[in-house]
């Protein structure tokens, strides 16, 4: 019974206003011969079309000009009409009332349109000004949500960020166990459910139960769940609010969510600098004691020491091992530390210095081997970290001397391939089994005793980080293994000109 | 010899004893300090990781009080920035625990041959094969002249200036291409290859200038 009454209202204004107009121009008009009495008809029109719109004014116009032409047009009582000047007069009466009426009402509309559109701004305005003050965004959501049920005219909202499965309210109503799962499963496949935002429009669909069913928006950083209040949808102007507030919302989400990953990456930074630094404190703790004991060995095994002959030999044969110790937990300490962060300083390298350092390092280790180097000159310099592949260069010249027969032949070659230059090491030892061709780089295994089996498994771990590759063939002289690099683009064709 | 591990300067001050040298071992900063100023070493071995006062800190005093005693650095595992750190805050070497006695002592006697050929004055310096004249701006490698460009000499210069010595890019670029030159690496490198070329050196097989991986050249003594 309520819901035809603020919709009749104005029509009944316009029939009793009319009623009240005629009756004072039959009270006034014996009285008073005036020419335009009509237009005191216009009052109500321009009255109904200012505060409800046109069409009630329309229906007013009507309704004037049949009861003037009823009441008040000779011959009286009927809706005939005599005289032609009083067609014309009733027929001006009428276009009066429609024109006043659509301009009347076009201005109103244009009011209130201004008025919802500073409203909108203005709400608009302040969530964001909230949003600018709060970095995590929370205040200004739930404003947002806030100004959404009060000014949009929704029964309750809630804002979820996170992805998919992982969505939860951040702002807004709570939502029951059955709504966050449904919000959770549209949030996961990206689906809007009941209601959809497009070009800045909120466009809302027919459901079935609107009381009990949620509408769901999918933004760009999170999900908006809300219903609409039942007797009273939300106007045009309302909608219009919605969309934008909706469009802050996912601005607003997005901006937390980017946040969110920042953090994250700062504790994952956080945690590799603990790690670097953990094993910073592990090596020192592990070396410092093998420092002792090469020290005071190799203190005992000089001959001033006075030690007879055969102590000093033991006393030399344990500096070795303690030697080898250190070469072990150095292994381990770098296997450690890669797998903790590799950080690459990548710079263009000419491959013959790193190779000399490396040659260099491994020093009387390489005496009595034929040692042959085949890098072409003008092989271009490779991007590489310096330290990082002189590591892989040593480890590789390594292998090779442990495994090529005193006084064989050890190569060190290298090749332009494309943008990239393919390096190898090649030695006189036995061949690689064809199942072990691929099992030689993995962590600990090695093929003889004593070995860390580190060394190829570092080398891999340092090539692939550059992007590179490393591989084990068996060739008709001996196993090779090459690596694949990439190669520094800019070479500079003259020599700097001193400055400063 | 600043050392926290007592065994350690046990150790080293017996076996540098047998070669007669006369050795003080001291475990932190401060007593070094002291000691340096009051008795005056040749050679300071220092030890980074010091408790208390930082090695660092160390170094750079003395560099500060005393320029005739040279520094060794000694260290377990350092990165590559701590050995740069260290040489340009003026120390002459570095040496990487664990080491054996035998290895620092020739470091120790590279470090006071250079010495003592500074405080000779020599217009002439002899590394190996190579032999620059200061005076006369010439170099030759195996008697024979080499022509060099005055940036190619210039890079020479500074290291055989400091032969033996581990020269860092930063400590090059400032002495060739003046105290505000940016750190282009690769200009260092271009330098030296010419000369490497010039003087007929292989990069792998070096004779004469030696790259020091991470932190710059050495010419070898």
């Amino acid at each position: 019974m309520r819901a035809w009454w603020p919709r009749a209202l104005p029509y009944l204004v316009g029939l009793c206003g009319v009623g009240v107009v005629t009756a004072l121009i039959a009270v006034v008009r014996p009285f008073a011969v005036l020419p335009n009495l009509s237009a005191a008809y216009l009052l109500v029109v321009l009255f109904l079309s200012a505060r409800w719109g046109w069409r009630p004014a329309l229906a007013s116009a009507l309704l004037a000009f049949l009861a003037y032409d009823w009441f008040f047009v000779v011959p009286y009582g009927t809706l005939w009409i005599s005289a032609p000047r009083d067609v014309l007069d009733l027929v001006l009466l009428l276009a009066a009332a429609l024109l006043g009426a659509r301009l009347v009402s076009t201005l109103a509309s244009q009011r209130r349109g201004a008025q919802a559109e500073a409203v909108e701004s203005g709400i608009l305005n302040e969530v964001a000004i909230s949003a600018l003050r709060d970095p995590d965004g929370g205040e200004a959501l739930r404003l947002l949500c806030r100004r959404a049920v009060e000014a949009g005219g929704l029964q309750a909202i809630a804002l979820m960020a996170g992805e998919g499965e992982e969505a939860s309210v951040v702002a807004g109503d709570a939502l029951s166990g059955a709504d966050l799962r449904q919000a959770r499963w549209a949030a996961a496949r990206g689906l809007d459910l009941g209601a959809r935002l497009e070009h800045g429009e909120l466009h809302l669909m027919r459901i079935y139960s609107p009381r009990r069913e949620p509408r769901l928006v999918t933004l760009t950083g999170g999900v908006a769940v809300f219903w609409l209040r039942e007797e009273r949808p939300p106007t045009q102007e309302q909608c219009h609010l919605l969309a934008a507030l909706l469009g802050l919302g996912g601005l607003l989400l997005d901006r937390r969510r980017g946040a969110a990953a920042v953090e994250r990456a700062r504790a994952l930074e956080a945690s590799d600098r603990l790690k670097t630094a953990v094993l910073s404190s592990v090596s020192h703790e592990l070396k410092t004691p093998i420092a002792s004991l090469r020290a005071g060995l190799s203190m005992l095994s000089m001959p001033e020491a006075g030690l007879a002959p055969e102590h000093c030999e033991m006393v030399a044969g344990l500096d070795r091992q303690t030697s080898r110790l250190d070469h072990l937990v150095s292994d381990l300490l770098t296997m450690a530390r890669l797998e903790a962060e590799v950080s690459l300083e990548r710079t263009p390298q000419p491959l013959d210095e790193m190779l000399g350092s490396a040659l260099r390092a491994l020093g009387p280790l390489l005496d009595g081997f034929d040692l042959r180097v085949e890098v072409p000159a003008g092989l271009p310099p490779l991007l590489v970290d310096e330290l990082q592949l002189e590591r892989v260069l040593t480890n590789l010249l390594e292998n090779a001397v442990e495994w090529t027969p005193a006084g064989g032949r050890i190569t060190v070659g290298a090749e332009r391939d494309g943008d990239r230059a393919a390096v190898w090491v090649e030695n006189q030892g036995p061949p690689i089994a064809a199942d072990e061709l691929e099992r030689v780089f993995s962590k600990f295994w090695t093929r003889r005793k004593g070995g860390s089996g580190l060394g190829l498994a570092i080398s891999r771990r340092i090539v692939e980080a550059h992007g590179g590759t490393i591989r084990a063939e068996n060739r008709p002289d001996g196993p090779r293994f090459t690596c694949h690099l990439p190669l520094a683009a800019a070479v500079p064709a003259a020599e700097p000109a001193p400055g400063g | 010899m600043v050392d926290d591990e007592p065994e350690i300067r046990r150790a080293l001050r017996t076996g540098l004893g047998y070669q007669d040298f006369d050795v003080r071992a001291v475990e932190s900063g401060e007593e070094a300090l002291a000691q340096a100023a009051s008795w005056r070493p040749d050679v300071v071995l220092l030890d980074l990781g010091l408790p208390g006062m930082d090695g660092f800190q160390v170094l750079h005093e003395l560099r500060n009080r005393d320029r005739r005693a040279a520094v060794i650095v000694v260290s377990v595992m350092p990165g590559e920035r701590d050995k740069v750190r260290a040489l340009d805050l003026g120390a002459d070497d570095y040496v990487v625990k664990p080491f054996g006695v035998d290895e620092l002592l020739a470091r120790i006697r590279a470090v006071l041959r250079r010495q003592a050929a500074i405080a000779e004055g020599e217009p002439v310096i002899r590394a190996g094969e190579l032999e620059l004249d200061l005076a006369r701006r010439e170099v030759r490698a195996n008697g024979a002249q080499v022509h060099l460009t005055p940036t190619e000499y210039e890079v020479l210069r500074v290291l055989a200036l400091h032969a033996g010595k581990p020269v860092t890019h930063t400590m090059l670029l400032r002495q060739v291409w003046g105290e505000y030159a940016v750190g282009d690496r690769y200009n260092t490198r271009y330098v030296v290859a010419q000369i490497r070329r010039k003087l007929g050196d292989d990069p792998a097989r070096p004779r004469y200038i030696v790259n020091e991986p991470g932190v710059g050249y050495r010419l070898q003594a």
